[in-house]
């Protein structure tokens, strides 16, 4: 498959990544500003206070009405246009994304650059966006896995990593409309920004709309975050459900570290796909739940591998001892079919990847944002190929997991035996 | 794109959307049955069963089945929901027969009893977990209490009880009398070899046998001389849940599309009014309003979630909404939400696994294909008199069903 990557830098640091896809009428576009919600923590550094939530709301404020557009205005323009438009925040990135039929592209990056540089923050806006969040808080309230897994990362992550990207309810209730003003004013910078394109497009026009567009934008972010503490080892939240909630992380290299494929494919073993030890020994053999599963999450500089299940309370115990043992028993044990199927998912993942412009352009992003640059479908094809049951062998013989933090969310705690070997 | 079309000699209808342009194939087997084919002694049947299909065939185990789509890269899954089953797998182009040959022979499961004792537990717990999350349980309580007698007043999944007590005899003479050929339509899209689907199917589908014909289709009757109100009072929830219902154009009527296109007026997830005035001013969490449409009904479905103490208030208000709207839409509002249904419609289309259930649903309820530019076109000729034309004639201001979740009790229903 002939793939036509492109890259460029604009003079302000704002990275530009394009891919042109054949056969589609769409194109889609992403911007992520350096302002995720590791940025709360900086925004008031020095002063006591705590603003868990400020990169939500700003993000929310931001899309309140930019340019010469108030709130309506921006949405009917970006509608009447096709864009399906989103806003979301993560712990690096602020991110602005939209999807539409290419001929659209011209007009809506007019009116992102409007968004990323001249939002009205509006003074009337600011009381229903901070509510908007505060609701939307509410509602995560109520879902027990989400907040298993808020729990775990709260417990496994050193302070900022470990706080919630959306927020809490205590802080943002305590956010002003300056607080808001100053976050976007500091983080909201070309510097390290990268917009990503895939689709039906043309490279060059894009480039020349864009340094049309951001060109003569000036900043620089502030110095960068400093590492805080872990929390406890073991957690029980609890909870009035039906059902006992498990949540598992432990330390795995991140993106970047070339060892990162190997603990991602003994991750896949472990719990990805339907043949995976996980649903294979909890759920097919034994019934003891409707979902388990084990998955990755990286930031630039840390990575966790995480495991979850939920099950009757009385059957948690069990669940719990046997997610331990099969995450014990990996090493040493890692066959050739279980390599070959790893692969195989993972070359249609990347293949399939390519029908979709917002599949694409998120993508290579994220791999800008870890590597410093994207690699060729070619490229991760052959990486995938030179993996070997040997290789994540050897890497799981050299990093022996060492601690595991374990959350319970329900009725009662459960117990975890002291070590984690078989 | 390109839409071919072929039947077996037992019935089994195969369709497919070719595109030379996409980088995999999706393939799936669309049986019309689920909840509303069920009666109360096998209700959760057609959910149970689909879990069980992937448990083995006389042949192959439920490991071999999960190995062999593993090993062929497949993304591959299953979902039943009132009128239909579907299993499904996308993978490579070189992977089409593989992934036909093994989803076929999932078909004609061993249903053994063994793995049926385990997997009910799975089912069991599939319950508890629904029943743990909004909207704990007021989306079926809902649907029973708009549907009354009706087979679309059956659950999904059935109940705790209605599960323990299944036999798995009686699942076998379901499938038995569901899974015949002329119930199933194999439908396939995205870069898809049509002749050799056909010749694959020929060789694992030929020998399967037809049914009876049957009638799907019941009369449901809209006309409602009550407002009915229902509370599942969770204490310990954040937030009260909402679900609505109201009659609306069933899939075979006319004005299917344009039901669709005003729902997005009225409450699509942004830039609807329920959007500015409910959810943009954080007086709720969420308000929306969707077209659901089923063989012989369609309804209306408004959704709140917000703070309990303002539950009624916002209930109160999304009627003044509807009111609102029945005094007239403005061209703007119907425009800009056509707009976002006619991009949606385009980028789908470019994925070929989501035209796979367009394609099949389409087939195994109506028996006609529409492609892109047929939905496009038909979305561009509605006018915004056809929408005053459904609100006059569905007029959801008269709520049929609500049913409230959280920690609301029952006798604060009906202030």
């Amino acid at each position: 498959m002939k793939q036509t990557l492109q890259t460029a830098t604009l003079d302000n640091g704002i990275i530009l990544l394009g891919e042109f896809l054949p056969g589609v009428e769409s194109v889609s576009v992403s911007f992520h500003v350096a302002a995720g919600s590791l940025c709360d923590s900086l925004s008031t550094r020095g002063s006591g206070r705590s603003c868990c939530g400020l990169a939500t709301l700003a993000g929310e404020l931001m899309l309140r009405g930019a340019g010469e557009r108030d709130s309506k205005q921006l949405v009917a323009a970006l509608d009447n246009a096709g864009v399906q438009w989103s806003q979301s925040v993560s712990m690096s990135h602020g991110s602005f994304a939209g999807a539409m039929v290419s001929r659209q592209l011209p007009d809506s990056l007019k009116i992102y650059a409007d968004i990323l540089r001249r939002p009205l923050l509006d003074q009337t806006q600011f009381d229903p966006a901070r509510q908007v969040v505060l609701q939307n808080l509410a509602g995560t309230e109520d879902d027990p896995t989400h907040r298993t897994m808020l729990a775990l990362r709260k417990a496994h992550y050193p302070s900022p990593w470990g706080l919630p990207c959306e927020g809490t309810s205590a802080d943002v209730a305590e956010l002003s409309h300056t607080d808001v003003k100053n976050f976007v004013t500091t983080f909201i910078q070309p510097q390290d920004m990268i917009i990503s394109v895939a689709g039906r497009l043309d490279w060059p026009e894009f480039v020349k709309q864009i340094e049309g567009l951001f060109s003569n934008w000036q900043g620089q972010l502030p110095n960068p975050i400093s590492v805080g503490d872990r929390g406890d080892k073991i957690c029980h939240v609890p909870y009035d459900s039906q059902q006992t909630h498990i949540a598992l992380a432990w330390d795995v290299p991140p993106y970047r570290d070339p060892d990162s494929l190997q603990a991602t494919a003994a991750l896949a073993v472990l719990g990805g796909g339907s043949s995976s030890r996980l649903f294979t020994e909890v759920r097919e053999k034994r019934g003891l739940c409707y979902s388990v599963s084990a998955g990755y999450q990286t930031q630039r500089d840390l990575a966790a591998a995480m495991a979850y299940s939920g099950t009757t309370a009385d059957r948690a115990q069990e669940t719990l001892d046997v997610m331990l043992h099969e995450i014990a028993a990996l090493p040493g044990t890692i066959t050739e079919d279980e390599l070959d199927r790893v692969k195989a998912r993972a070359k249609s993942g990347l293949v399939m990847q390519q029908e979709s412009t917002a599949a694409r352009a998120g993508a290579m992003a994220r791999q800008w944002f870890h590597l410093g640059r994207i690699r060729t479908l070619a490229e991760d094809l052959e990486r995938l190929d030179g993996l070997s049951v040997e290789s994540i062998e050897d890497w799981l013989a050299k990093n022996p997991l060492k601690e595991i933090t374990t959350v319970f969310l329900g009725r009662d705690p459960l117990e975890v035996p002291d070590a984690v070997s078989p | 794109m390109q839409f071919r079309h072929e039947q077996l000699p037992n019935g089994l209808d195969i369709v497919a959307e070719v595109s030379e342009a996409a980088h995999s194939a999706s393939l799936g087997f669309f049986v019309k049955t689920g909840a509303r084919d069920e009666y109360d002694a096998i209700s959760g049947a057609s959910h149970f069963l689909e879990h069980m299909v992937f448990k083995g065939t006389d042949t192959l185990s439920a490991e071999d089945i999960n190995l062999r789509f593993d090993f062929m890269g497949a993304s591959a899954n299953a979902f039943t929901s009132e009128e239909d089953t579907v299993y499904y797998a996308a993978v490579l182009p070189e992977k089409q027969h593989d992934a036909l040959e093994l989803l076929s022979a999932m078909m004609r499961p061993a249903l053994r009893e063994d793995d049926f004792v385990t997997e009910k537990q799975v089912i069991l717990e599939e319950i508890k977990m629904y029943d743990d999350q909004p909207p704990f349980g007021a989306d079926d309580r809902c649907r029973a209490l708009f549907f009354r007698d009706h087979p679309l007043a059956r659950s999904v999944l059935g109940s705790t009880s209605s599960i323990e007590a299944l036999e798995v005899e009686a699942m076998r003479e379901y499938h038995q009398q569901r899974y015949s050929s002329d119930n199933l339509v194999l439908a396939a899209s995205g870069a898809v070899n049509f002749e050799s689907l056909i010749k694959s199917a020929h060789q694992l589908c030929g020998e399967w046998k037809p049914s009876p014909p049957s009638n799907r289709k019941v009369h449901f009757c809209t006309t409602q001389s009550e407002i009915v109100t229902d509370v599942i009072t969770r204490e310990q929830a954040a937030l009260e849940y909402v679900v609505r219902m109201s009659p609306g154009p069933a899939e075979d009527a006319n004005d299917r599309f344009a039901a669709k296109l005003l729902a997005v007026v009225l409450g699509d997830d942004s830039g609807s009014r329920l959007y500015w005035d409910i959810v943009d001013s954080g007086k709720a969490e969420h308000a929306a309003c969707n077209h659901h449409d089923f063989l012989d009904a369609g309804v209306f479905v408004t959704q709140l979630s917000c703070e309990p103490e303002n539950t009624h208030a916002l209930l109160n208000r999304i009627v003044e909404i509807y009111q609102g709207a029945e005094n007239g839409l403005s061209n703007n509002e119907v425009d800009q939400a056509r707009n976002k249904l006619l991009s949606r419609v385009v980028l789908a289309g470019e994925r070929p696994r989501q035209r796979l259930f367009s394609l099949g649903l389409e087939w195994a309820h109506l028996g006609r294909y529409r492609s892109v530019p047929d939905d496009l076109a038909t979305l561009d000729k509605i006018s915004r008199e056809d929408l005053h034309r459904i609100l006059a004639e569905w007029h959801l201001p008269a709520s049929s069903s609500t049913v409230l979740a959280g920690p609301l009790l029952s006798d604060s229903s009906s202030s």
